[in-house]
């Protein structure tokens, strides 16, 4: 079944609504006007009633007759029918009177021939028992013709204002759904050539100003994302071109004229140098691939955070000796995550403190267990990093030192970043702050239950 | 003792060749799937390097009818994907490792050797020797020349592990892997000082040098003439 457009349902809504409202008024009203023509009735039957007592003491008085034509002559829709307490017609004022009528006292309506008719029984006369019993009838047809038309009114009304205000809803609901519109029409039009593209929050009503802002956002996040994605993909030709050129340099050079043996094995252990690094860079970049795809799915083990740190100090402690850096941990927590990307991620952060760390320096890793979760910290004493550059540490091949070059070193640069993407697998956050002489590396990782 | 190399790009298959022989084994390479796989079923290789695509039928398949046929030849597969599904898929086929391109022929060397080792049983060893060095792995003792040498618990890893697969290069990520249990890609120097200062411990005494880097390659432990 296809699915009704938010106007249409909208439209719908309002007309149902109108409807209800005005069949709900209009039974009310007429019911209301019904009663009140009965009231009126009564009280004129009521009127008449007295007015024939007053006329007719006693039936059986002279002259009674020409009171009663009298009285009746003044008012041609009512009519008169007397009867005897035994059941028998004394008079009938009209011969179009109906053989059987009510037998209750009091007001009752009755229709007969196509005339409708409110009927007062009443005794003649209160006090005396066996007195002659009366039966007003008031011609009430033109009422009930009032009364009918009224209703059709009511339906007409009802019809004709329920589609009224599904005209008048529709249009509503679509103005009031314009700024939906250009959101559509905003988000029709984006591409990657135009994620600049805004909403402007401001304009947009209170409902649709937070989705605004979250749609912006997300654009903003998306363009972001796009921008590195841009630079990533120039960063990884500019990398590559170095080691090419050396390779294409050198290889040629060494095949211009005959040379000794030696000379072709140095070339080739040069160029084996060269592969080795373009190798470790296609590697990482598609490790960081993986990552940027969700690909980076960890394994969820329980592991005891100080016994993997202490691991890798025993890995980096001949590097460390060798450099006359003390290495330390303190504290301890447990973690469900995955043992080898752990590893990775505190491995680059420990072998970027050793290359950062001067001679007789320290590096500490602390360990602190939170109720929300737990940090890790790397801290390392040195020059410490300049507040501008902490925001890009974590960029790809960013590198904090200007003097390296590109393919010159043996590190592409990607370590840190490849240390964000897994912390962020394991769903948590890394920041570096730098202050008086220590540089200190925070991982922040949320508890798994 | 043959080993089946199924590699459908020409360059590549005509290394791996090249390098396995050299290094003393007997290979044959086929390009395509469906006769990789009557080869396969020959059971006549300790061996199988499979390539995941290839034409006819790709490595998975190969693998598959394999292990249906009863056959439990050690299979390395090598691939240009590295997606984790890949690797638990072709791990659950029942292969035996795995190695993602661009892989140094080193590595994949280390791991030919360790996959045809696994096969044979392997006698209990107390002691490992090469040349004057030898190694009490009860005792857990090193000696050189009669001399007694103090290792740390690493330091004693690592030359046992050169010394089981002496004359063989070890890649330095085989290392890491094997003694410190580092199973990731890393671009530390770590391994180079570590074998630096065993060195100064076993050979730096000692006019007869048994540790040699193999440049680019990793490190081997042999008896070299002088």
């Amino acid at each position: 079944m296809r699915r009704l457009s938010l106007s249409s349902r909208l439209a719908l809504l309002f007309a149902a609504c109108t409807a209800v409202v005005s069949l709900v008024a209009g039974v009310l009203f007429s019911r209301a006007s019904e009663a009140h023509f009965v009231e009126l009735d009564q009280q004129l039957l009521d009127g008449k009633l007295m007015a024939l007592r007053r006329a007719l003491p006693d039936l059986q008085s002279s002259g009674s007759e020409v009171r009663l034509a009298d009285e009746l002559s003044r008012q041609a829709d009512v009519s008169l029918r007397i009867t005897g307490n035994d059941g028998q017609r004394w008079f009938d004022s009209s011969t179009r009177l109906p053989d059987r009528l009510p037998q209750t006292p009091g007001l009752s309506t009755i229709s007969h021939d196509g005339t409708d008719y409110r009927v007062l029984n009443a005794p003649l006369s209160v006090d005396r028992p066996g007195s002659p019993q009366l039966t007003l009838l008031l011609d009430i047809t033109h009422h009930q013709h009032f009364l009918q038309r009224m209703q059709r009114l009511i339906w007409l009304t009802v019809g004709l204002s329920a589609l009224a205000t599904a005209l008048l809803g529709a249009w509503a609901a679509r103005s009031g759904l314009r700024p939906l519109r250009r959101m559509s029409a905003v988000a029709r039009g984006v591409s990657a050539q135009s994620l600049n593209a805004r909403l402007p929050a401001e304009d947009m009503p209170p409902e649709l100003a937070e989705m605004a802002h979250h749609f912006n956002a997300m654009l903003g996040r998306l363009d972001d994302s796009f921008q590195r994605l841009s630079a990533f993909s120039a960063d990884i030709a500019h990398e590559l071109r170095t080691p090419l050129s050396n390779l294409l340099t050198h290889t040629q050079v060494t095949l211009t004229r005959p040379r000794p043996l030696e000379d072709y094995r140095e070339a080739l252990h040069s160029n084996l140098e060269e592969l080795q690094w373009m190798a470790q860079l296609v590697n990482d970049m598609l490790y960081l691939a993986k990552a940027d795809h969700g690909l980076l799915a960890p394994r969820r083990e329980s592991l005891e955070l100080a016994e993997e740190a202490d691991v890798l100090l025993e890995f980096f402690a001949p590097l460390a000796e060798d450099a006359r850096v003390t290495v330390s941990r303190h504290g301890s927590a447990r973690i469900d995550g995955d043992r080898s990307m752990l590893r990775r991620a505190l491995s680059n952060l420990l072998d970027n403190a050793l290359r950062f760390t001067p001679a007789g320096g320290e590096i500490r890793v602390r360990i602190t267990d939170q109720a929300k979760g737990l940090t890790l910290t790397v801290e390392n004493s040195g020059a410490g990093i300049d507040a501008a550059m902490l925001p890009r540490l974590f960029d790809r091949f960013y590198r904090a030192d200007p003097a390296r070059q590109e393919g010159s070193s043996e590190h592409a640069g990607l370590g840190l970043a490849i240390t964000e993407s897994i912390v962020r697998a394991h769903g948590g956050r890394i920041h570096c702050e730098s202050e008086q002489g220590w540089t200190r590396f925070v991982i922040t990782l949320p508890r798994m239950d | 003792m043959k080993l089946l190399i199924v590699e459908d790009q020409a360059k590549t298959g005509h290394y791996l060749r090249q390098g396995l022989a050299e290094a003393g084994f007997n290979t044959e390479l086929v390009a395509d799937g469906s006769t990789g796989q009557q080869l396969a079923l020959s059971g006549d290789y300790a061996l199988l390097i499979l390539d995941v695509m290839l034409p006819g039928r790709d490595g998975w398949q190969i693998l598959q009818a394999v292990r249906s046929a009863g056959l439990d030849t050690p299979v390395l597969f090598l691939t240009a994907r590295d997606a984790v599904e890949d690797r638990v898929h072709g791990l659950e086929l029942g292969a035996d490792d795995y190695l993602v391109k661009p892989f140094a022929f080193s590595e994949l060397l280390a791991r030919v050797r360790s996959l045809l080792r696994r096969g044979s049983a392997q006698p209990q060893e107390t002691s490992l020797q090469l040349a004057d060095l030898r190694l009490d792995l009860i005792r857990r003792r090193v000696e050189r020349n009669g001399q007694r040498i103090d290792l740390t618990a690493k330091e004693f890893s690592l030359l046992e592990m050169l010394l089981r697969r002496q004359g063989e290069v070890l890649p330095k990520s085989l290392i890491a892997s094997q003694v410190w249990d580092m199973n990731f890609d890393s671009d530390t120097n770590v391994i180079e000082v570590a074998i630096r200062r065993l060195r100064l411990k076993i050979d730096d005494e000692f006019p007869n040098k048994l540790i040699h880097t193999v440049r680019g390659m990793g490190y081997v432990l042999e008896e070299r003439p002088a």
